[in-house]
């Protein structure tokens, strides 16, 4: 069943963190034809709990708050996150299958959603961004024919660092971006600059997204609901119908919603999937 | 035609103002008048407000969200009984970054609540200066301020005082004499039920003094009622 999210009203701005500590590319220019070319957007990370599944969830409540048609890909077999909130639009697939693969990037073109979302399962980043590769994937994004954006979902641990070594022979085509999340808690991010530097030293970034503390007991509510964060603030359940969350907790969802999206917006996400604000 | 539902917001960023009495006082006006009113004290330390109406107040715990639940959502059912918040100057701060942060103002419209700050006035600047951060941040908000010349004499220069606060209504709170107001104290005296049939138990003297009190306050109460009635009867035709 179709679940039509409510519009957000724009909240405070998010708080601000400071630019980009990597080196920052230059944001690559929107496409002006008027033909979209198709666009994917990875989200993903090495390691686990850093929260990917609720960007990917944040992304697609912000495409459809935007009247963008998007489809998602969960890679968590056999049974996915991003499938159990977003179940009309997400299909469970195995990136290193070559059958699912080509239910991705056989339909890119045909397919009526101009953006997919990609939910890589943790520790799978590395190994699906080496069989894209290997599919030519990167090469069709080098000539243009599609768009690639990868959100890279960092933890405040040294090890996430050690993943951008790893990903980084991928993203030189890519708008590659450092997504800081604090949804679940409070970890600053402070690495040392030298130590940061070093691990930035082969990779460009187009910038970082700071993903806000969303306050626990509203984030367990929308949790259990089982419903996108869109639907929990207009008050449906999973199905669509009214149910009767908390208002407080909507109004702690909605603001948040809110301040990711002006994330999302400030470094021109929709600009990115060939898509302006309708 | 629909009556909207008043949600009182009795408030102070600072300690000592007669933030409770001014609540105390609206609770049993809408007593004395036999409208059910529902109270909420946000004083988890000393919740002297809910002391005096242990039946019908509930303590919020604002620095908690299950707390801001028990308030908030509450506070947007529109059932027609008054709902009355004590806002202590422990949760001023957090009570209006909560009603910022979920978007309540905008809601309560939507619910057909009306929402009603009733400002606890005092000498010093800062608390002048929030009630106009209140006012500029949300114009349409109806705020009134309260001068408890007991608990809170602005001096010699009350006029000044209160011309700093944003250009709003205003209660006045006469001042009691000592014994009087240490009769006040007393947790199992009734206001309501002093103006109805005074209990025996108080003195004749205290009783008339405290009735006397009493009856221009609540005048001021229900002027201020028919005056939103009159504006809500504008607003929903």
């Amino acid at each position: 069943m179709a679940k039509k999210p409510v519009k957000i009203t724009k909240g405070a701005p998010a708080k601000g963190e400071p630019a980009s500590q990597g080196r920052t590319a230059e944001a690559p220019v929107a496409a002006s034809s008027a033909a979209v070319r198709p666009a994917v957007i990875v989200v993903g990370a090495d390691k686990g709990g850093v929260g990917k599944t609720t960007i990917a969830r944040a992304i697609l409540d912000f495409l459809s708050l935007n009247d963008i048609h998007a489809r998602a890909f969960d890679t968590e077999t056999p049974r996915g996150t991003l499938h159990r909130f977003h179940p009309d639009e997400t299909m469970i697939v195995d990136l290193t299958e070559p059958s699912d693969q080509m239910k991705i990037i056989d339909t890119l073109n045909t397919s009526q959603a101009k953006v997919s979302v990609i939910d890589v399962r943790a520790g799978g980043l590395s190994p699906a961004l080496q069989a894209l590769d290997e599919i030519g994937f990167f090469d069709a994004v080098k000539s243009g024919e599609f768009r690639f954006v990868l959100l890279h979902v960092i933890g405040s641990s040294i090890s996430s660092l050690e993943e951008i070594a790893e990903i980084a022979p991928y993203v030189a085509d890519a708008n590659y971006f450092m997504v800081k999340n604090h949804v679940n808690d409070t970890t600053f991010f402070e690495w040392d600059p030298q130590t940061h530097a070093k691990y930035f030293e082969d990779v460009v970034t187009s910038g970082e997204i700071t993903i806000p503390k969303l306050s626990e007991l509203a984030y367990e509510q929308v949790e259990l609901s089982g419903a996108p964060f869109s639907t929990f603030i207009a008050n449906q359940d999973a199905q669509g119908r009214p149910a009767e969350h908390s208002f407080v907790l909507r109004g702690y969802v909605r603001t948040w919603l809110a301040r990711v999206a002006d994330e999302f917006e400030r470094v021109g996400l929709l600009d990115l999937v060939g898509e302006k604000r309708r | 035609m629909t009556r909207r539902t008043l949600a009182f917001f009795v408030c102070s960023p600072h300690s000592r103002t007669g933030v409770t009495t001014a609540a105390r006082l609206l609770t049993d006006y809408y007593l004395w008048r036999n409208v059910g009113v529902e109270g909420f004290d946000t004083d988890v330390r000393e919740p002297v407000y809910a002391l005096f109406f242990p039946e019908r107040t509930r303590v919020a715990d604002l620095s908690d969200v299950k707390g801001q639940i028990s308030l908030f959502d509450r506070l947007l059912v529109a059932d027609e009984r008054p709902k009355i918040v004590d806002v202590c100057h422990r949760s001023y701060e957090r009570l209006f970054t909560t009603i910022a942060e979920i978007g309540f103002l905008e809601e309560t419209r939507r619910q057909g609540v009306e929402p009603v700050v009733l400002f606890q006035t005092d000498a010093t600047q800062s608390a002048a200066n929030g009630a106009l951060v209140l006012k500029t941040t949300w114009p349409d908000l109806t705020m009134s301020v309260i001068h408890n010349r007991g608990a809170s004499p602005l001096g010699q220069d009350s006029l000044a005082v209160l011309a700093r606060y944003p250009p709003s209504g205003k209660f006045v709170i006469p001042r009691l004499e000592a014994p009087v107001a240490r009769a006040l104290d007393d947790v199992g005296l009734s206001l309501s039920a002093l103006m109805s049939d005074a209990p025996p138990a108080n003195s004749f003297a205290v009783r008339n003094t405290l009735k006397s009190w009493l009856l221009p306050i609540f005048t001021q109460f229900q002027s201020f009622e028919l005056r939103l009635e009159l504006q809500s009867g504008k607003c929903l035709g």
